[in-house]
């Protein structure tokens, strides 16, 4: 069950996606305006805004690592996803789910820690984390999705004479997208929450000026941080529920 | 027309076949060649130096070697077709598989015995990643030939509970007792017991509240579809916001009201520490306990419902009779999500002061220490892994006899 | 007994049961019939208040229903729907003993209640006392609804479409034992169903309901002979109006005394029946279409008819068999009398 046949009607949805985005955008830009407020709100605290860093670039290096380690677990994920569902790849399908679903019972938190003693620190361990815990809702979605194409459907496309390409094209993908895409939200989803946790092995995010808080027990900078963050999950979250929406054919998605 | 209609050319080649289990053959390969390329072991002259990698070869001792060539050996027989018949496959890949895990584990142990023995006692021996590869592949070998064989979950738990035996006294007969990562262990051992017991309790501690507030919460979704939109776009915002965000947000609002009322501030409730903590974790476990009452409650038949109250039953005698019943195995899965998600999430809470495992993970990470973050993180997969495969038991158990198939 | 009074239900501006009054005797075998959307489920539902009603009465045993506490009524009303309201969880006895559980018989009455009704519906075989409802066959699962709704000996037995979900043979057989168990325990049964057959095979009156309204309330064989519109000619079928009402009569009531003769010479009617020392028809001479009046036809089971025979069914071997007459038997194949093609034309319906 998908949450957004629960929620509020799509046209709620898209004002609440354009007025987060609008506020992300504001914050992201235009933080330092509001150092005022911080001043006032902790008088004892000097310096009230994180300055280490613009919020601007701080996002942007957030958002290039979850866009990065998104591209690669998409890629491979699906790729995987439909090796295990072709006729020469169907003898993994078992091992692989199970891999999966083993696999995301793993706190994101220790999968990261366990990349250090590989990977050392830095951009490159965070981006092996969030590349290997991605991959594992992208292939478990594949794999689900392709198989809720119905088999009367493939029946019917192979009595039309379709080549096995244009089935898997033009019938099995469109069909298995919006499971797939479901699987995607998952994945970037915690990612952008991964990656906040990535500071902690020296990546730049927007999880570095919560950390840098924490440490200096500093709550201004936690709170810039973590308002920052939430926001661009949310955003992102938003923006997957429209996308979903629209791939979906006459299902739960389209008639809530 | 059944799926299987479409998967019958793939049998009927596989039939022709010479190999028969082309997954084993796959976690051989990655086996022995992790074996040849990757360090088994690095011997390293102090904590905090670098190491010199150890290839399994030198690592391991004559006989070691000699065992792990016969089991990989059977291993590569019950991959074909030929001469073994399946049935007896399938036992030679169980028993082999464990078997050669047990005996990697314990050349492990084995070499840091033997190498220390002449060097300084400063030195660090530890596990290197074809160790790692070796004992994944057999891990997924015998989980395969679980699958393949479509065996009960009562010979699954057997299995388990044999391989999670023999490892657990390997550990304490001491035989590890060289290893970097086990001396690492000696020096925290009594604040390791105290951080796995804050761990569980903070999980504990979430779990009591989401379960009260929750299951009421999805009772309420499924009697009244007005409430349903609002309370579940709310519930998923709090499950978007990432975790670490959502605990420091926690923490401005919670420091204040310490501050404003002391009294509260005795009882624990302050900006850090485990206050911010389980009302953060709670709010994580909400969606999806609320979203699997709702579903368990929606997914019971609206005639069986019909015919209770048709027989007389009173609203709460069909809810706790015929509802509750028949909804208590999605419910019990939407428990199974949270207890693992709330071990996970409670890593986290270390950074802002509320102890657990995560200490372990995040105090090594600032001193570099590796073996220390694995002691954080290794138990919290292990705890993790554990509590999914028992709620998964128990979500089989409590599936009402007669729906059972 | 069953009593409505201008009964009505309303959603918002609809009435979806439009001011129905009808009265159901004690140990009548009503039935709801119409199209779909004709408010038949409703009216029932609101009996035993399972839908609460906009207006009207409702009176059962006298009570007027909104009197009693709805759970209480309720246990007091049996009530069997499709199989799919058997209790997954609960075995077939647990199933069985729902209501007396809710009102608290000791344990030793309600396992003696339940074997009763088990041996009742001819389900006292191969332990299935013990088995789950996904282990039944759907006959099973329906007697076993039927039970369960008889369990507490209610005076009364609402059935919403139970037979809705099976296949015509096992529905036949559902039928023929529904009719036995109503004349065996003399209850008051409300039936809904939309299949005409069924509600001529079982009703002792049926109810034809349309857009909420009641129709029309009547025996079955008034309903065929006297129709009172357009709509009930139309819903119970036109074209076989007259095999429906040949299906509600039996063989004895067409039945004539029959011309025998021992041995092969024609006697004077165009139909005689050629008979052994024992009385048992041998031969047909004449009455054959197509024929002249001195062929032989020899008589084979297949072609014979009993007193409690439909004439439906005479009729349909009359045609099949080519043959204007039917020999009618006793159980010890002697001739009693016999059924005729232009008896069947000549009789008033």
């Amino acid at each position: 069950m998908s949450i957004g046949a629960l929620t509020h009607p799509p046209s709620s949805r898209r004002f609440l996606l354009i007025a987060h985005s609008a506020l992300l955008i504001a914050l992201v830009l235009g933080m330092e305006q509001l150092a005022p407020m911080f001043r006032a709100l902790f008088p004892d605290q000097d310096p009230a805004m994180y300055q280490r860093e613009s919020f601007l670039n701080l996002t942007l290096a957030h958002l290039a690592l979850v866009l990065l380690s998104s591209l690669i677990s998409v890629s491979v994920g699906v790729a995987a996803g439909l090796f295990v569902t072709r006729p020469a790849g169907r003898e993994f399908e078992p091992l692989v789910s199970t891999l999966a679903a083993i696999g995301q019972t793993f706190p994101p938190a220790a999968v990261l820690a366990i990349v250090v003693p590989i990977a050392g620190f830095g951009f490159v361990p965070t981006l092996v984390a969030l590349v290997l815990y991605g991959l594992l809702p992208v292939v478990q979605n594949t794999v689900a999705g392709l198989g809720t194409v119905p088999s009367q459907t493939l029946e019917a496309a192979r009595g039309n004479g379709m080549s096995t390409w244009q089935i898997l094209w033009h019938i099995e993908l469109p069909l298995a997208m919006r499971v797939i895409i479901a699987g995607v939200r998952v994945s970037v989803i915690i990612n952008i929450g991964t990656a906040t946790i990535g500071s902690t092995v020296g990546a730049t995010t927007l999880g570095t000026p919560i950390i840098a808080g924490l440490v200096g027990n500093n709550l201004p900078y936690v709170i810039q941080g973590a308002i920052l963050v939430g926001l661009l999950a949310i955003v992102t979250d938003l923006a997957f529920e429209r996308l979903e929406r629209r791939f979906s054919f006459g299902e739960e998605g389209n008639a809530a | 027309m059944p799926v299987s209609a479409f998967r019958l050319p793939t049998s009927s080649t596989s039939d022709a076949r010479l190999i028969a289990n082309r997954v084993l053959i796959t976690l051989l390969c990655a086996g022995w060649l992790s074996a040849w390329l990757l360090s088994f072991a690095t011997l390293s002259p102090n904590r905090l130096a670098a190491g010199q990698a150890v290839m399994l070869r030198d690592a391991a001792s004559e006989w070691q070697f000699a065992v792990m060539l016969v089991l990989t050996g059977l291993l590569t027989v019950a991959a074909f077709k030929r001469p073994l018949p399946r049935a007896l496959a399938h036992a030679v890949v169980l028993l082999a598989s464990l078997g050669l895990l047990l005996v990697t584990l314990y050349s492990l142990g084995d070499y840091a015995q033997r190498a220390l023995a002449d060097t300084s006692s400063a030195a660090r021996i530890s596990q290197g990643a074809a160790f790692w590869v070796i004992v994944f592949c057999c891990a997924l070998a015998a989980i395969d030939t679980f699958q393949r064989t479509a065996s009960g979950w009562l010979l699954r738990l057997g299995y388990m509970l044999i391989a999670g035996g023999s490892v657990a006294m390997l550990f304490a007969s001491g035989h590890f007792h060289d290893l970097s990562i086990m001396r690492e262990y000696a020096n925290i051992r009594d604040d390791f017991a105290d951080q796995l017991i804050t761990h569980l309790v903070l999980v504990g501690a979430a779990l009591g509240p989401a379960l009260l507030i929750g299951i009421p919460l999805g009772l309420l979704a499924h009697r009244h579809m007005r409430l349903r939109g609002a309370l579940f776009s709310v519930l998923n915002f709090f499950q978007t916001i990432p975790s670490i965000a959502l605990f420091a947000l926690l923490i401005a609002p919670l420091s204040a009201l310490g501050n404003a009322f002391p009294l509260l501030g005795e009882w624990g409730i302050k900006g850090i520490g485990a206050a911010p903590a389980i009302i953060a974790l709670v709010m994580y476990a909400l969606l999806p306990v609320v979203r699997n009452t709702y579903a368990g409650l929606k997914g019971v038949p609206p005639a069986t419902v019909e015919a209770a109250r048709g027989m007389g039953m009173t609203a709460r005698q069909v809810l706790w009779r015929v509802e509750i019943p028949l909804a208590l195995p999605v419910m019990l899965s939407g428990l199974r999500i949270v207890t693992v998600q709330a071990i996970g999430l409670t890593v986290v809470a270390a950074l802002i002061g509320a102890g657990g495992l995560g200490a372990f993970i995040f105090q090594g990470l600032g001193q570099y220490a590796i073996d220390l973050v694995l002691l954080g993180a290794i138990p919290t997969i292990v705890l993790a892994v554990i509590a999914d495969f028992t709620l998964q038991m128990l979500v089989v158990l409590s599936k009402p006899a007669g729906t059972r198939r | 007994m069953i009593e409505l009074q201008g009964l009505t239900k309303c959603y918002g501006d609809t009435r979806v049961v439009d001011d129905i009054s009808l009265t159901v005797e004690q140990g009548e075998f009503c039935v709801l019939i119409g199209p779909s959307g004709c408010g038949k489920s409703t009216t029932l539902k609101m009996i035993n208040r399972l839908i609460a009603h906009s207006g009207g009465k409702v009176l059962v045993g006298g009570d007027d229903v909104t009197t009693l506490p709805p759970e209480r009524l309720r246990r007091r009303i049996g009530y069997a729907i499709q199989s799919i309201g058997l209790f997954p969880h609960w075995r077939v006895a647990d199933n069985i003993a729902t209501v007396p559980r809710l009102l608290k018989w000791p344990a030793s009455r309600i396992a003696e209640r339940v074997d009763e009704l088990l041996a009742l519906f001819q389900l006292d075989t191969d332990g299935l006392h013990d088995k789950y409802p996904h282990q039944l066959s759907g006959g099973q699962a329906q007697r076993v609804g039927v039970a369960r709704a008889l369990a507490a000996d209610p005076d009364v037995l609402l059935m919403d479409e139970p037979f809705g979900a099976v296949d015509p043979l096992t529905r036949d057989a559902l039928q023929v034992e529904l009719s036995r168990v109503h004349r065996q325990t003399g209850k008051t049964i409300v039936f809904v169903t939309h299949d005409m057959d069924e509600a001529l095979r079982l009703a002792s009156r049926v109810a034809l309901l349309n857009g909420g309204q009641l129709v029309q309330y009547d025996r079955p064989a008034e309903l065929l002979v006297a129709p009172a519109n357009d709509f009930v000619r139309d819903f119970i079928g036109r074209a076989d109006l007259g095999l429906k009402l040949l299906s509600r009569r039996r063989v004895e009531e067409y039945s004539r005394a029959a011309q025998r003769t021992r041995n092969n010479a024609l006697a004077s009617a165009s139909i005689t029946w050629q008979v052994d020392a024992d009385d048992r028809p041998m031969a047909l001479l004449g009455g054959r279409l197509g024929e002249p009046d001195t062929a032989r036809t020899v008589v084979t089971p297949e072609w014979t008819a009993t007193p409690d025979m439909s004439m439906k069914e005479a009729l349909s071997r009359m045609v099949w068999f080519r043959v204007t007459a039917l020999p009618v038997l006793d159980s010890e194949g002697r001739l009693l009398g016999e059924v005729t093609m232009s008896g069947v034309m000549g009789h008033r319906p």
